[in-house]
């Protein structure tokens, strides 16, 4: 691994705000070993090299990343952030949430400490309060669609399957090209029995992902795709097996042939392990 | 609840490995095995589910239709549940976990599941919480209530040998097997992972 692909690896990290600590500590500290200069992007680097220590457990390197940047930038909320991330790792949570408290009230636009705030309440149990809390963030900071995510996660978690619907409605309209949330939409809805509304939305999925392929009929689905097909398969299946006329909560009528989208499923689903060799 | 249950290596190692691989979430899984004729389980392989989403549904239901047919085509049963929680302290069974539990005690009478320990995980010890269903009709699945701790001396849970937490954690730090292992989510994505077996992973003399 070269000094120039371990920084490539991490800039596409950062890109994606992917968090692969393990890698990113490895090549992080070789990067620092090796004392090149990395330029512009020098302070980004540092703050991803301190969150993958302190997620990895090595709160030396950790502190000494924060050092260099709170050298550098001696006021910076950015930086009072991480300082308190690097804080929740070994100080008790109300500690935290009282120095989340103090920055807020000398700066309540910094929106990542009200959200830290938030993650320490659910880390807790304080689930309640972290709704309460996230449902005031997102009135102030309404086109937060991580903030919507996190809302919709939480009621999952709670069996509160209308009220995630509801956030991730929220969620769809900041992000409306994004696969991924009509994706979670989707499961939601399926997992909330409302199966209609989940067909609608897998279908949807397929749409989406499909539009900028010219022949998609020609070709194994793959990637988000193949979840998808698999959610349309389990739907129709469903619907079709039940005799009593479907509720939906939502009041989604069903598609008029329903048969046949099941067999187009089960073609695309089979289509996409085809190649495969002996795996289902 | 049978006479005893027993994890080979296969399956600990499996479940090791899917809470190494995702550290910061959570994640869950089915056990395969059988009861042999005295009673006593034997937890012979475990299929990952789950990293992402383990709060819905449908992928779930796939996956665990997926894996009861190949546990039959292989000659063993679904006999058990495992997840492990996003943080450390959590050694709750999800409400999602009581309701595959419950499916799978539906095919599998002396059906257990296992909470990954959060705080013990990566030392010597088994690290699982065995949850078993209450007798009562309001079955709701407790930890396993008993003078003898799980997977010490005259438990009924029991790993093949003690040495496979050890093994698991230099599997692990030195090998770095987590990660040719790939559950169902990542199946989703690629289907060229072999979720169903994770044969590259395992050490060569299991």
């Amino acid at each position: 691994m070269s000094i120039s692909s371990a920084l490539e690896q991490l800039a596409s990290y950062r890109a994606r705000n992917t968090r692969a600590s393990q890698d990113t500590f490895k090549k992080g500290c070789a990067v620092l070993k090796s004392k090149v200069s990395i330029g512009d992007d020098g302070w980004a680097f540092l703050e991803q090299l301190a969150l993958a220590s302190i997620d990895v457990g090595r709160l030396d390197i950790a502190d000494e990343c924060l050092r260099q940047l709170f050298n550098k930038f001696p006021n910076s909320p950015r930086v009072a952030v991480l300082s308190g991330i690097r804080r929740e790792a070994t100080d008790p949570p109300e500690q935290v949430l009282k120095y989340y408290d103090d920055l807020l009230k000398m700066d309540d636009t910094n929106a990542a400490a009200w959200k830290r705030r938030i993650s320490i309440l659910r880390r807790i149990g304080k689930i309640e309060k972290a709704v309460q809390e996230l449902a005031q963030f997102l009135d102030t900071f309404y086109t937060d669609a991580d903030g919507w995510l996190e809302l919709a996660d939480i009621y999952s978690s709670c069996n509160q399957y209308t009220h995630a619907l509801e956030a991730l409605s929220h969620a769809l309209a900041l992000s409306p090209q994004n696969p991924f949330t009509v994706l979670q939409f989707a499961e939601t809805a399926y997992t909330s029995g409302d199966l209609p509304l989940a067909l609608k939305m897998f279908l949807v999925v397929i749409d989406m992902s499909e539009s900028d392929i010219q022949a998609p009929q020609d070709n194994p689905p793959s990637g988000i795709c193949v979840r998808a097909w698999w959610g349309i398969k389990l739907c129709s299946r469903r619907l079709m097996e039940s005799r009593s006329h479907p509720g939906s909560a939502s009041d989604t009528r069903l598609p008029k042939n329903l048969n046949l989208i099941d067999e187009l499923a089960t073609e695309r689903v089979l289509t996409a392990y085809s190649g495969e060799q002996g795996t289902q | 609840m049978a006479s005893s249950y027993t994890i080979s290596p296969q399956a600990y190692f499996k479940v090791f490995f899917h809470a190494a691989k995702h550290p910061h979430k959570p994640v869950n899984g089915v056990l395969l095995g059988n009861a042999d004729d005295t009673g006593a389980v034997i937890i012979e392989d475990a299929i990952p589910l789950l990293h992402q989403w383990t709060g819905l549904s449908p992928m779930m239901e796939i996956g665990l239709d997926l894996a009861g047919q190949h546990a039959e085509a292989n000659d063993m049963k679904l006999v058990g549940y495992y997840q492990a929680g996003e943080r450390l302290d959590d050694a709750a069974l999800a409400p999602v976990g009581e309701k595959v539990a419950e499916k799978v005690r539906a095919g599998f009478r002396d059906a257990v599941a296992f909470v990954i320990d959060g705080e013990q995980i990566g030392t010597d010890s088994a690290a699982l919480i065995p949850y078993v269903p209450q007798a009562s009709s309001s079955a709701s699945w407790r930890p396993h209530s008993s003078n003898v701790q799980p997977f010490s001396p005259g438990s009924i849970f029991q790993l093949f040998s003690n040495d496979l937490p050890s093994r698991a954690v230099a599997l692990v730090r030195d090998d770095y097997s987590h990660n040719s292992f790939g559950d169902f989510d990542d199946h989703l994505e690629d289907v060229s992972v072999d979720w169903l077996r994770n044969r590259t992973c395992l050490p060569a003399d299991i």
